[in-house]
């Protein structure tokens, strides 16, 4: 008989066999009537002969089945038949579930997008970053020249191959209107560094590092080659404009292969061989730190290896070169480079979550506790008629996966949803979040955190409920008094430890919430609201330098007519925007300092209204005029802080400085007049330190190409989008519109990263400050249902009201007393881990650490007070009479 | 429970199959005739609870050395009966067998252990 066969004729061989034995019993009964007995007597010896009938009819249909599996799906139908039988409770214990679960599920998402898969290269754990550090500011980028990066390269051993990269725009010219596409310029080696290789043509070959006189190369990604190609297969050989120069398509690189890993796609890469190109190129400059570096490690070599190899060359460097500022290097796995600051954000957030989901446990054993309380009898009842003790706690935890499994599914629905509004959360710098989605391996970790959290909740419960005297119980009515006080102990731990847990989450919420709120209000040094930006990149072949100039300042003047427009103006380095910035070395008239020692500046080029249209407002001396445009003796207006630190309470206005940066054909950088001290403004980041500034004005001669162009407009600035892009077309038809933002925009984006923490580890805080207020609620008044009794005869005795509703809220006081007490002293220890997320309070904030106390003390008082005025209200007589 | 324990003590596993079978192989008969068969046989000797029978005839049943039918008995009950499968007769050879060499070798050992 195969097994499926039995598997199908297995219900008419129970039903045999319980035939069988009826009939056994009957023909045994009448056999001992016809020996003279009592019908009824017969019944019961026909039974004693027999044994446990229940039980031999069970042992034999074992014999036909796979007995652990059949006992699970047994177990599953009871559980679920009794999930289902008490609505109420399987809806809190699955909702209470859900929530952590999915609160577990959709960090884990990201955490998994952004941290843990590995990156898309060849062995990723060799690749790291190495950052050149300015050894007198710390604030810098750890950009390097590339004259440097030559060095590194030739005199480093510890890596296979290293790599330069930077992105930048490009204005792309060949389509229907010019655009400005994302591209990164690259080391001709790069791709053999990251192990990819382009999956139409080739890899850039090592000579195409150098300039040449043919078109140098481009690679596409294969994104761009599809929109902008229609995935045409002749496309290598292809000539493509950017910024106005040829370049020949020589490869397209697979599907969705990025590099560098950022937010922002990149679609195009070129080599260094752009920046080498004429006598004073960026890239022959030592000075000019503006390239990162990747590098593939030597098999073998570890990174503090590697790193003192480095700098052991980056030394050698300082010493040969005393004209530049001394550097020093660190070394990253790319891998942890690219999540950044966010690493450590998000491994807090994950222990936090990880925290609710905790609590939700707690909760679910709480109420698991409490039922089997009222379940003792139906234990009893089993365990009379043969269950084992094992039998029950397989029974329980079979209910408990039960509602895990429910609260997991449930929980993938809510992390399905969650995640969509995570990832449109996520801070700007934040790399990969495109890669975030439910997918097997956030499935399986979903699985797995609801297979654990049932056992976890489970366990405790289950064995409590099954430990039992069976005699005492099933003689005492029903009522198991001592399982009961047991349970309560239990809970009484859990609620405890769940108002510790809160405490935490609560108090590192408030810091991050109070540090977030004084970031909020900082004021950013200008008027961000009404201000419509965009950047310009203004080329030098159709535009002959000195008509570049000439071009913003037309371009502003019929911007300025467009109606809804107040003011507009141009700057080179919008504050708090990725446009470019140049910083250099500044000298003052008449206090030499030897170059490597002087102070860096933020060197800015403005128009002359632009302190107009921004707000910021003039301390000293006067700002730009028209005239100053024309040309003449250079000129300069510096910010409070420069003038704190260079001229220390003098009036800097008629004083000469030499930013060292110069333009036009001059090699020397010109000695400017200080005409005006401008307000600070918070250039880099809302939070972060604001360096010393130099404004110079925009002239024929002094001009970068890149110019951001700032409407302040009467109402919704993006209104006025569709106009500008129409006058900008209209003057230079092929000049793309670059970043196109709000001044909002870019405030609000610079405080992205703390808004999201502070808002995540908020939204858990709640979660669990709700689940635990629950949690205590649920405590308290059980404990007071099941002592209706006891309360019974105290008031039948004569005991006070008061004094009852005292008795039960003193209950709740010192259960909250403790789990403050204890998650005071985990704070502590807590907090420091967020010690550099704060912004302008301390990790022991005062204002959080008295809050939060308060807080948990007056919900507890809550929590404990509706149950409280209910055992006041106990009839004495009721509470007699009932069983 | 613990009667069911202390009753398996008095029987070796195996034995009231054995037993079972040897009583099928003289005649085919129902559950309770067996197990009254069986009783009488062994002078009540052998503590048997009467429903100790059925599991065993599962079993028997699963590994194809009985089989059975509905029919009618001696006493016009509508019974059960089973009957000794080509397997079955088998079988029991080897076991019977078997325990005949454990026994000898048990009366052997006890034999000896007493002089």
């Amino acid at each position: 008989m195969s097994w499926l066969k039995q598997l199908f004729s297995r219900r008419r061989v129970y039903n045999d066999l319980s035939d069988e034995i009826r009939e056994h019993l009957e023909e045994k009964i009448e056999e001992l009537v016809g020996a003279g007995m009592s019908r009824k007597e017969a019944a019961g010896a026909a039974r004693r002969e027999f044994g446990n009938a229940t039980l031999i009819e069970n042992d034999s249909r074992d014999v036909w089945r796979w007995p652990s599996l059949e006992d699970f799906l047994t177990d599953i139908r009871f559980g679920a038949r009794m999930l289902r039988k008490n609505p109420g409770f399987t809806a809190v214990a699955v909702l209470t579930l859900a929530l952590g679960i999915g609160a577990n599920t959709a960090l884990f998402s990201v955490i998994d997008a952004v941290l843990l898969r590995p990156l898309p290269f060849h062995d990723p754990g060799r690749l790291v970053a190495v950052h050149s550090v300015d050894l007198k500011d710390a604030n810098q980028g750890g950009e390097i020249s590339y004259p440097s990066f030559l060095d590194w390269r030739t005199r480093t051993r510890s890596f296979e191959a290293m790599s330069v990269w930077s992105t930048m725009g490009f204005a792309y010219t060949g389509g229907d209107q010019p655009e400005s596409v994302p591209g990164a310029m690259v080391s001709a080696n790069l791709f053999s560094v990251l192990g990819v290789s382009p999956v139409i043509g080739r890899s850039f070959t090592q000579t195409e590092d150098n300039p040449s006189s043919d078109q140098l190369p481009v690679i596409l990604s294969f994104e761009f080659w599809q929109s902008h190609f229609g995935s045409d297969p002749s496309v290598l050989g292809r000539a493509l404009s950017l910024d106005n120069q040829k370049f020949s398509v020589v490869g397209v690189m697979p599907p969705r292969f990025q590099f560098p890993v950022q937010r922002n796609r990149v679609e195009l890469w070129i080599t260094i061989a752009r920046d080498l190109q004429g006598k004073s190129a960026l890239a022959l400059q030592r000075d000019v730190s503006y390239l990162q570096v990747i590098a593939r490690l030597k098999t073998g070599v570890q990174i503090p290896q590697a790193q003192s190899d480095v700098l052991l060359v980056q030394d050698q460097l300082n010493h040969q070169y005393p004209e530049t500022r001394p550097r020093g290097a660190t070394i990253n796995l790319e891998s942890e480079q690219i999540a950044g600051a966010m690493r450590q954000v998000l491994l807090i957030l994950l222990g936090a979550v990880g925290f609710v989901l905790l609590i939700a446990c707690a909760n679910v054993a709480s109420l698991l506790l409490a039922r089997s309380t009222v379940r003792q009898r139906e234990f009893t009842v089993r365990a009379a008629l043969g269950a084992s003790r094992w039998m029950i706690i397989r029974q329980l935890l079979t209910e408990s996966l039960l509602l895990a499994m429910a609260g997991g599914a449930l929980g993938l629905l809510l992390a399905h949803w969650a995640t969509g509004a995570l990832v449109a959360m996520t801070p700007e710098g934040l790399a990969r979040t495109s890669e975030i989605a439910l997918d097997f391996r956030v499935l399986g970790f979903a699985f797995l955190v609801a297979l654990v959290t049932g056992v976890l909740f489970g366990l405790a419960p289950a064995i409590q409920a099954s430990r039992f005297d069976l005699n005492r119980c099933l003689g005492a009515n029903g009522r198991g008094v001592s399982a009961g006080r047991g349970g309560v102990r239990l809970r009484s731990v859990l609620v405890a430890s769940q108002l510790a847990i809160a405490f935490v989450l609560l108090t590192g919420a408030g810091l991050l919430l109070h540090s977030f709120n004084r970031l909020q209000h900082v004021y950013p040094g200008f008027r961000a609201d009404h201000v419509l930006t965009f950047l310009l990149d203004v080329p030098s072949d159709r535009h002959p330098r000195a008509q570049r100039a000439i071009f913003v300042q037309q371009l502003l003047q019929a911007t300025r007519a467009l109606p809804g427009v107040k003011s507009a103006s141009a700057i080179f380095g919008l504050p708090l925007s990725e446009a470019q910035s140049i910083f250099t070395a500044l000298e003052v008239e008449g206090h030499p300092v030897p170059r490597s020692q002087r102070p860096r500046v933020a060197f800015r080029i403005v128009e002359s209204e632009y302190f107009h249209v921004m707000g910021i407002p003039l301390l000293q001396g006067r700002t730009f005029t028209a005239r100053d445009e024309q040309g003449g003796p250079p000129l300069a207006i510096i910010n409070e802080t420069l003038a704190r630190q260079m001229f220390k309470g003098e009036n800097p206005v008629g004083h000469r400085i030499k930013p060292s940066i110069s333009f036009g054909d001059s090699d020397e950088a010109p000695l400017r007049e200080i005409v005006g001290v401008i307000a600070d403004v918070k250039s880099g980041s809302i939070g972060g330190k604001i360096p010393p500034e130099v404004y110079a004005p925009q002239t024929p001669v002094d001009f970068i190409g890149e110019m951001t162009v700032v409407v302040r407009t009467m109402n919704d600035p993006d209104a006025l989008i569709p106009a500008m892009r129409s006058l900008v077309s209209s003057m230079d038809k092929e000049l793309p519109l670059r970043q196109v933002k709000t001044l909002d925009q870019y405030v609000s984006g610079s405080i992205s990263a703390p808004r999201f923490d502070a808002l995540l580890l908020g939204i858990f805080a709640a979660l669990a400050f709700v689940l635990t207020t629950i949690g205590l609620y649920g405590v308290i008044s059980y404990s007071v249902v099941q002592r209706t009794r006891e309360m019974g005869i105290r008031i039948a005795l004569g005991a006070q009201r008061g004094s009852i509703s005292r008795m039960v809220v003193r209950e709740g006081v010192l259960l909250t007393v403790a789990g403050v007490g204890a998650g005071l002293l985990m704070s502590l220890l807590a907090v420091q881990l967020l010690r550099g997320l704060l912004f302008g309070i301390g990790a022991t904030d005062p204002a959080t650490f008295i809050a939060v106390p308060l807080l948990l003390m007056a919900v507890a008082l809550v929590a404990s007070y509706v149950p409280a005025r209910r055992a006041t209200r106990v009839d004495p007589i009721v509470a007699l009479r009932c069983d | 429970m613990t009667m069911k324990k202390s009753e398996q003590r008095d029987l070796f596993p195996g034995a009231l199959e054995m037993m079972i079978l040897r009583t099928l192989k003289r005649q085919p008969s129902h559950g309770y005739a067996l197990v009254q068969h069986i009783k009488r046989t062994s002078d009540d000797l052998l503590q048997i609870e009467e429903g100790s029978l059925y599991p065993a005839l599962q079993r028997l049943l699963k590994e194809e050395l009985v089989k059975a039918e509905w029919g009618i008995s001696a006493t016009n009950r509508r019974v059960r009966i089973y009957k000794l499968t080509a397997a079955g007769a088998k079988h029991l050879e080897r076991q019977v067998s078997s325990f005949e060499k454990m026994l000898e070798g048990i009366t052997r050992v006890l034999a000896r252990g007493e002089s």
